[in-house]
């Protein structure tokens, strides 16, 4: 983990509210589920963005940006040539296993999905990523299935039973994460998800973004920043 | 004003009333509750450059902290309710401390109670495995019993300071709340119970408030806890120089330290030393730079040690 210097080499829209931005660093190593936090000018805490792809040859790093607010804003006017300062690469991300894989994402949850994606493709492993947005301008490409309007569960069980799926990946809003995780322990099927809560320091020293475990008949702290963002669905306290 | 190369940022901190002193190679100090217990910072922070730092808040037993949100972010400061989520002092001791001792990385134990008795015990803890220097936390809102309830009452105060000072030999820092009308009678307390130092301030107790217009009705969301960073500035240089109205030991400033500027305000007000807090949690490296940023500015200016800079600006 490291404070780098980045320079913006690429921007552009890719739907309703949504730039993907291509940042040129130092970085040299992360993996899907790990995510940077910048530094926006006049915010009093970073702001923490999942690592959507890594390219190690360009030394590029690739993240996709929701507006929100000021944050956000500030980053979506970013230009090509411009600096921004991260820490990266932070957390825990996703456990790749030989398994028969579903990626789940809801929205902007895509983003580590996509990266991931991209590594269990590298590495043979079977899976199947499906997306859900709220409207047509929403759509983030990249899915083998996309889902508009509505709920990316419905039909859930019937996906996971049909193409015989052995593990779950999933990012998006907590409340999609909440229900799959009651889907994932009614089929028994291991379920990582990808968390959201508001961090301070984004390195596990303030324990500002604290979540319950329930693991071993023992309710346990783990911070999203640092022990996850991944945490296995069945074991979160919701 | 002298002009040398070989400048200095040092510093000693000490009791004039009993010669107890805690030495440091910079006036910068990592606070409380923003650092972690320092080694996580590895690799992010030029260590040699720093003071101390201040371990996280540590009770007598592991803690889990608030449930629910527990950070709110305000236009010029942070809300904070964590609760005191901590590893208690029984793992602080045998995972943490061997860590601080290899890396030789200087600290002070911030530690904080519910009674009266933790207190005693953790002093007495601290004091069996010679910890340098203690701050006392008896300030932090966001707890339901105790901590605060002794940092705002003089005669409680003056009771703890004392029960901890039998117990405790090293060099005792007493870290008090802004949470008050007169915060006089309080550093007044810590003093003559025989703390050696006092560190002020805690965060603010403050109400983080959003209210969002959304599908035709509005959704509220409210974050009680304590304030910190650059907005409490004015107010942490207010009660230092209130509390150095009435104590001849040593003051650490806290509250909202981001730049060279900073420090020189908290030094005219009588500041001793310094702990940077909510501005690690932005740029990680900040205390460091600031150590630095003190080393050029002395060397550019002719000052060789903070003494002299001290003194300069107090009586300048
Ligand atoms: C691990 C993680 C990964 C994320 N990945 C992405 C991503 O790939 N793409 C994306 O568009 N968004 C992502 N987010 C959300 C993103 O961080 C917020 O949308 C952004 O911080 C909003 O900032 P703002 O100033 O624009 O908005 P604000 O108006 O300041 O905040 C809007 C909302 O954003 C969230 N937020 C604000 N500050 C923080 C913070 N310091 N930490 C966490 N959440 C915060 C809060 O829910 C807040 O209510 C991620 C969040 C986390 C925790
Ligand atoms: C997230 C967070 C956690 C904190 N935890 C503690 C703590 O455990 N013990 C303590 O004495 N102070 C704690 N503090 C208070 C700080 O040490 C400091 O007094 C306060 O934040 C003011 O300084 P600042 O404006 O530079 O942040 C905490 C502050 C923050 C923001």
């Amino acid at each position: 983990m490291k404070d780098y210097k980045g320079q913006i080499n690429s921007i552009e829209n890719i739907a309703k509210d949504v730039v993907k931005i291509t940042i040129l660093s130092a970085l040299n190593d992360c993996c899907p589920g790990q995510f940077i936090s910048i530094l926006c000018p006049n915010k009093i805490i970073r702001r923490p963005f999942s690592i959507a792809d890594f390219n190690e040859k360009e030394k590029t790093i690739t993240i996709f940006v929701k507006y929100k607010g000021e944050g956000t804003k500030y980053l979506q006017n970013l230009n090509v040539g411009d600096y921004i300062n991260f820490i990266a690469p932070l957390g825990h991300g996703f456990k790749i296993e030989n398994k028969k894989s579903l990626l789940i994402g809801a929205g902007i949850g895509i983003a580590p999905l996509l990266f991931l994606k991209k590594e269990l493709d590298k590495n043979n492993i079977k899976n199947y990523l499906i997306s859900g947005f709220k409207a047509n301008d929403e759509v983030i490409k990249g899915s083998d299935e996309t889902k508009i309007g509505g709920s990316v569960l419905d039909d859930i069980e019937k996906i996971i039973e049909d193409k015989k799926i052995e593990l779950i990946y999933s990012c998006g809003p907590n409340t999609v994460l909440e229900k799959l995780s009651k889907i994932a322990k009614k089929n028994n099927i291991k379920t990582q998800v990808a968390l959201e809560k508001v961090m301070a320091c984004s390195m596990g020293v303030c324990k500002g973004c604290a979540i319950r475990l329930f693991r071993n008949n023992e309710i346990i702290n783990k911070t999203v920043c640092h022990d996850g963002p991944v945490f296995d669905a069945c074991e979160v306290m919701w | 004003m002298m002009s040398n190369t070989s400048n200095t940022i040092n510093t000693i901190l000490k009791n004039p009333h009993n010669g107890n002193s805690f030495e440091l190679k910079s006036p910068l100090l990592c606070a409380s509750g923003t650092f972690g217990y320092a080694d996580e910072y590895e690799g992010l922070v030029d260590f040699n450059e720093l003071g101390a730092i201040v371990t996280k808040g540590i009770t007598l037993e592991k803690r889990p902290g608030n449930a629910g949100e527990r950070i709110f972010e305000c236009d010029f400061g942070l809300i904070n309710r964590i609760g005191l989520e901590n590893i208690g002092i029984n793992d602080f001791i045998n995972e943490k401390l061997p860590i601080l001792k290899q890396k030789n990385i200087n600290f002070i134990l911030n530690i904080a109670g519910s009674t009266l008795e933790d207190y005693e015990k953790l002093s007495y803890i601290a004091n069996e495995n010679d910890i340098k220097a203690l701050e006392v936390n008896v300030s932090c809102p966001n707890v339901k019993h105790g901590c605060l309830e002794f940092g705002l009452k003089p005669d409680l105060l003056f009771e703890l300071v004392k029960k901890i000072r039998a117990n405790y030999k090293g060099f005792l820092i007493v870290k008090l709340s802004p949470n008050t009308t007169d915060i006089k009678p309080l550093a007044q307390s810590a003093q003559s119970a025989g703390a050696d130092c006092i560190s002020a301030i805690n965060t603010i107790r403050a109400l983080g408030v959003k209210v969002n217009f959304e599908n035709n009705k509005f959704n509220k969301k409210f974050v009680q806890g304590g304030l910190s960073g650059a907005c409490i500035k004015p107010i942490s240089l207010y009660m230092i120089s209130q509390i150095k109205q009435v104590v001849v030991i040593p003051v650490i400033a806290l509250g909202g330290i981001y730049n060279l500027n900073d420090l020189f305000e908290y030094i005219s007000v009588g500041a001793d030393a310094f702990q940077v807090g909510t501005a690690n949690f932005l740029y990680p490296s900040i205390a460091s730079d600031l150590a630095k940023a003190l080393k050029d500015f002395m060397m550019k200016n002719g000052f060789s040690c903070f003494e002299e800079l001290k003194k300069e600006i107090l009586n300048g």
